[in-house]
């Protein structure tokens, strides 16, 4: 009785304030689902139907018909008519049903159907936790979104970030985790002096992130399950900038050691350091390739902050420059795909989110307003969260490669730093 | 050194299941997925500067600040002026150690701001080198655009914010 009791207490600790998904534009040509009322107990089939529109509005690919929007409403495949759904452009329709099994278990059945092909294409069941029914639909979204477009959706998957709450001159900085739609948010680290840098292990089981709790830049990784932490290595210098390979067996960091920014990669299991950069201007912001053969960095060296990458797999390999542009393009990522990088671009005085591929040899800008920083891609490599300024005000913006926009504001407190995690479903 | 005070705070069930079946039905295939559910820890940072100044420190060298022009680190004559006097001080108080911290406004990248700021600082450490001081009397750090002067979003704002604090 007692742990029952403890156990309570502790799951009720107040949710802070979540961020609410805005979508500001969407893509210019949808695909048109009609979403069928799930069959099931009201309270559960309704949740669940309203998390998978929004997972689907969203992605801003989508345009979804309820219920009330349909001229006939099928009970079961049998007796789809499909002419009434052809009449009103719909693409695909998607229906379902929900069993709760007992109090802690249950299950949901769905099924989408081809309207112009008048067939099913998908027919999954996903198994989750009554009170849990949040992540058992991103579930189901990511099912039909992976179904329609032939990529691996990511409503299931979660955002690592940083929010600054002030009050009477100091601030609290708080290292959170919260659902792709902003929802649900936990903290996983507080601190009263700034964190930066958050960035996930390959297996979204840790994260590594800059603390400056001991007075100076120094990294840490953390199980999210646990919260166990360490400091990667015991120095006196500033250690700054993480980036786990794609293997998880190591990191690459910026050291301060040798007087000046340079980068290195740390063996996480022996500790062994190996250097990268071997220069006197500013090199530091370093990320692998999806294969993990190369290392880009952004450098000072020639004058500006610009980005080059190092082929991992040559002995020697010199630096190799990869923007031209404009005289400020740093904190580089690589697509997923591999076949191109976004970073921080400066055009004319502002700060924004471009993309360049390799095959191509211009920038395409992203986003345009003056502040743009820390662009995160999302690992099905569609859509970039990145932090904005607004009236003075740091909150999360997301832009997809397909044009849809959307925001993330947050009701208490400035937040910045977004990083997405990989697939976890 | 890191008091680690830890709340779990949502279910303490550390849960990674992940099933992935395909079971033929009679026209197509189903597919069977269990939901993940990884807890989650609350972890609190306990505050601990590593290196605490000697009042004595605080008292010679307060309000010795340096500014710089946007990406750049280099000491303008105003500076030399300021540093000029920082370095008599250091001379006639050989035992005061002294820490170095560098700024940077808030545009562009925090981790390139990050190593900008530590660029500053070191520049103020090689000026006080040159003049005779030792530099393990002194520890250089950065805090890039983390900790700013003023809040705005305009050139006087930053350039209050781009600086190298002496104390």
């Amino acid at each position: 009785m007692k742990k029952n009791l403890i156990l309570l207490i502790l799951l009720s600790q107040p949710i802070i304030s979540e961020l609410v998904l805005e979508i500001t534009k969407g893509s210019d040509n949808p695909y048109t689902v009609a979403l069928i009322n799930f069959k099931g107990s009201k309270s559960a089939t309704n949740e669940i139907k309203n998390i998978v529109k929004n997972d689907l509005d969203r992605t801003g690919e989508f345009k979804i018909l309820e219920n009330n929007k349909l001229l006939s409403i099928p009970t079961n495949e049998e007796n789809i008519n499909y002419s009434d759904f052809k009449i009103l452009g719909i693409d695909y329709i998607l229906m379902g049903s929900v069993v709760e099994e007992d109090r802690s278990n249950i299950s949901a059945t769905y099924k989408v159907f081809d309207v112009k092909k008048e067939s099913q294409i998908r027919s999954s069941k996903v198994f989750g936790v009554p009170n849990k029914l949040r992540q058992l639909s991103h579930y189901i979204s990511d099912g039909v979104y992976e179904e329609i477009t032939g990529l691996k959706g990511i409503a299931s998957t979660r955002l690592l970030y940083v929010k600054e709450e002030s009050s009477k001159g100091s601030s609290l900085f708080k290292l959170i985790v919260a659902d792709a739609d902003g929802a649900n948010e936990q903290i996983l680290l507080k601190s009263t002096e700034p964190i930066i840098s958050p960035s996930w292990s390959p297996d979204s089981k840790q994260v590594a992130y800059v603390s400056f709790e001991t007075g100076m830049a120094k990294v840490f990784t953390q199980n999210i399950a646990s919260g166990k932490r360490e400091i990667v290595l015991e120095n006196k210098y500033q250690i700054s900038s993480p980036s786990w390979s794609p293997n998880g067996k190591f990191l690459s960091l910026t050291l301060y050691q040798d007087g000046n920014a340079e980068i290195y990669i740390l063996n996480l299991k022996n500790k062994n350091l190996t250097r990268l950069t071997n220069h006197y201007s500013i090199d530091t912001e370093s990320s692998w390739s999806p294969n993990g053969s190369k290392i880009m960095f952004t450098s000072g060296r020639s004058g500006s902050p610009q980005l080059y990458e190092i082929n991992l797999r040559q002995s020697n390999a010199k630096p190799k420059r990869i923007t031209f542009e404009g005289n400020y393009n740093a904190k580089g990522s690589y697509l997923p795909s591999g076949e191109g990088v976004i970073f921080v671009h400066r055009k004319n005085s502002n700060f924004q989110i471009a993309l360049k591929y390799f095959n191509e040899n211009f920038v395409r800008p992203l986003t345009n307003s003056q502040l743009d920083e820390s662009p995160s891609i999302s690992p099905n490599g569609n859509v970039i969260v990145y932090a904005i300024s607004e009236n003075g005000i740091g909150l999360l913006a997301g832009v997809t490669l397909s044009g849809a926009r959307f925001r993330l504001p947050t009701k208490i407190g400035e937040v910045r730093e977004p990083s997405w995690s990989g697939f976890l479903r | 050194m890191f008091n680690i005070q830890m709340t779990y705070n949502k279910n303490l069930f550390n849960l990674f299941v992940f099933i992935f079946i395909i079971s033929s039905c009679s026209s197509m295939n189903v597919t069977e997925e269990v939901v993940y559910d990884g807890g989650i820890s609350t972890v609190e940072a306990s505050i601990q500067e590593d290196y605490p100044l000697e009042y004595e420190t605080k008292a010679i060298f307060t309000n010795a600040t340096v500014y710089f022009e946007f990406d750049k680190f280099n000491l303008n004559n105003k500076s030399l002026q300021t540093l000029k006097s920082a370095v008599a001080a250091m001379k006639n108080n050989p035992s005061i150690k002294i820490t170095i911290s560098g700024h940077a406004d808030e545009r562009g990248t925090r981790e390139y701001n990050l190593a900008l700021g530590q660029r500053r600082a070191e520049a103020v450490r090689d000026y006080f080198a040159v003049n005779g001081i030792n530099s393990n009397r002194i520890i250089v750090k950065s805090f890039g655009e983390e900790r700013p002067l003023s809040s705005g979003s305009d050139e006087s704002s930053y350039a209050k914010n781009r600086r190298a604090e002496i104390n």
